[in-house]
């Protein structure tokens, strides 16, 4: 009996550890799972067009692939298109959701239960009409207002038709469609033509009226390499005022200019990472990206290095990485 | 010596008709004008093709600020990339050391019809000239040239031609020669980028297939984009 017991006993032991190796293999080949799933799955990563997102879109990047074992992938697109790609998951990660230029664009994404999720630690911003200084003296222009005076806009004609000209933006940014309200709510809309084109032009262009000491006025946006490059002043207006502040969403209401109204100072600007829903599920790559904090500094640098130094955007980042470790480390814990 | 600074002013559309060279004719309007200032007189003149011919024959060259030389230019574009300002009829090569060679040039009579960013596709000397379908028709000189004018010194593109493309296409706009030294600082005829010949070979001798060329925006008409 006690033989029989004992065998019972035996066969009860090797049956439990036999279970439990079974549930502790399953357990790691569920936990390697999970493991690999997390490194497998696709994260694709919105590289708008403008030099600094280039910069931090690789940081991101290179960040997921040695602190999480990801393979992330980059792809270029409008601002606007990268956010309602996040919206739907089929985008990951934004690297730069400037605001309040895309407040109307993420309230829609949260009603339509495609919500992007903002970082909480964003980078101060700022978003003027611009002028050399030299303008200034040039043609007596000081504020924004000025652009509405026939006389102050025809300075900037270039074309003979008597009306001036100024850079409002490339045509993917959401700014753009901000500034044709500003000019709208002011009324130099009326004075000057309104001029959509890519960065890279603009900037050439206040190169070339810096060369010649011509007058010229222009959207600008910092931090930004412009100002490490010329000597740049912002136009003055009055201070944000919320009441004066008002935009109609334009993928839903045709006079969305006429419905609009902005004639006041850009809110201090702030921009965030944005991620979809599937990050947020993903704890350790959510708290990553919640707890990345460029400064200002960062991204004049940055932006200097790739538009002035001509240094690609992914060589920028991998020295930003390399000189600031210590700062990914602390995002990355 | 009548020595001038260029500059650039605008006027009411003026049409004006001009003769050709290579024996053909076409109506050319001078859509916008450029003034030049003296400073011995302290007064602006209208620098139209009248002008510009005088000033030519007097000094066999355009006037000063249309001339080639090295100038400071702060910018992010890379050195051997080109900047056009078509308004104030100028081809700017960036250098190294923020400087740039600037040219004097001229263009068609609405500017250059378009703005963006392009590539020089490919480089030719002496180059052919084929006249436009439309030339062809209209014009029995320009028809005895559909198959091609060869390079030459009476050739409208002049000595070189550096031939402007976009994703990989021929954009049918040109840096290109003249044969009308006298008409840069202009806005005549179509709507190429015309240099004098010594400018286009020196221009020629240091751009690369490949270069970046910046055409800037102008004017309300023309920001079409490429």
């Amino acid at each position: 009996m006690r033989d029989q017991q004992k065998l019972r006993v035996k066969a009860s032991e090797m049956a439990t550890r036999m279970i439990c190796k079974s549930v502790i293999a399953a357990g790691v080949a569920g936990f390697m799972a999970t493991v690999s799933n997390a490194a497998e799955e696709k994260i694709v990563i919105g590289v708008p067009a403008w030099p600094s997102a280039e910069v931090t879109a690789n940081i991101i990047s290179m960040t997921l692939e040695d602190k999480f074992g990801a393979k992330p992938e980059l792809v270029q697109r409008g601002t606007l298109t990268i956010l309602n790609q996040v919206g739907q998951d089929t985008i990951q990660i934004h690297p730069e959701v400037w605001l309040p230029n895309l407040e109307t664009a993420m309230a829609r994404l949260e009603a339509a239960d495609a919500a992007v999720h903002l970082s909480p630690k964003g980078v101060d911003a700022a978003q003027n009409i611009c002028a050399s200084r030299e303008t200034l003296e040039q043609t007596g222009v000081g504020s924004v207002a000025d652009l509405a005076d026939p006389e102050i806009a025809a300075q900037f004609d270039s074309d003979g038709d008597g009306k001036g000209e100024i850079w409002i933006g490339a045509p993917s940014w959401s700014s753009t469609a901000i500034e044709k309200v500003r000019a709208h709510s002011y009324g130099y809309d009326q004075t000057m033509t309104l001029l959509e084109m890519p960065e890279a032009v603009a900037m050439a262009a206040v190169d070339v009226a810096a060369s010649l000491g011509r007058p010229i006025v222009f959207y600008c946006y910092a931090p930004h390499h412009v100002f490490k490059l010329h000597d740049i002043v912002t136009l003055d207006e009055p201070t944000y005022d919320a009441a004066k502040w008002k935009m109609a969403d334009r993928n839903q209401d045709a006079n969305w200019i006429e419905n609009s109204m902005a004639a006041t100072a850009w809110d201090q600007s702030h921009f965030h990472v944005g991620y979809s829903a599937s990050v947020k599920d993903r704890p350790e790559i959510a708290g990553f990206l919640d707890n990345i904090a460029f400064k200002p500094d960062d991204i004049v640098e940055m932006s200097y290095a790739v538009e002035v130094e001509r240094i690609p955007a992914e060589d920028v980042a991998r020295a930003w990485i390399e000189a600031n470790q210590e700062r990914i480390g602390e995002w990355t814990k | 010596m009548f020595e001038v600074f260029a500059r650039i002013r605008r006027f009411l559309p003026l049409l004006l008709v001009l003769p050709l060279l290579a024996g053909t004719a076409i109506a050319v309007a001078q859509t916008f004008k450029t003034q030049i200032y003296d400073p011995e007189t302290r007064k602006w003149y209208n620098y139209d093709q009248k002008r510009a011919l005088k000033y030519y024959r007097k000094h066999g060259q355009a006037p000063a600020d249309f001339q080639r030389q090295v100038v400071t230019f702060r910018t992010a574009e890379k050195p051997g990339t080109i900047i056009i300002d078509g308004d104030k009829h100028f081809l700017y090569y960036v250098l190294p050391n923020f400087q740039a060679i600037r040219y004097g040039i001229g263009v068609g009579r609405d500017g250059f019809g378009w703005a963006g960013i392009v590539e020089v596709g490919r480089k030719a000397e002496w180059p052919t000239w084929t006249p436009p379908a439309e030339m062809v028709a209209r014009d029995p000189n320009a028809a005895k040239y559909a198959n091609g004018m060869p390079g030459g010194p009476d050739n409208p593109l002049g000595a070189r031609a550096m031939y402007l493309y976009v994703g990989g296409q021929d954009s049918i706009y040109r840096i290109h020669g003249t044969t009308q030294p006298w008409s840069i600082g202009l806005n005549i005829s179509s709507g190429c980028i015309r240099m004098v010949n010594e400018d286009v070979i020196d221009l020629y001798s240091r751009v690369e297939v490949g270069a970046r060329v910046i055409v800037l925006m102008q004017g309300a008409a023309l920001y079409k984009g490429v």
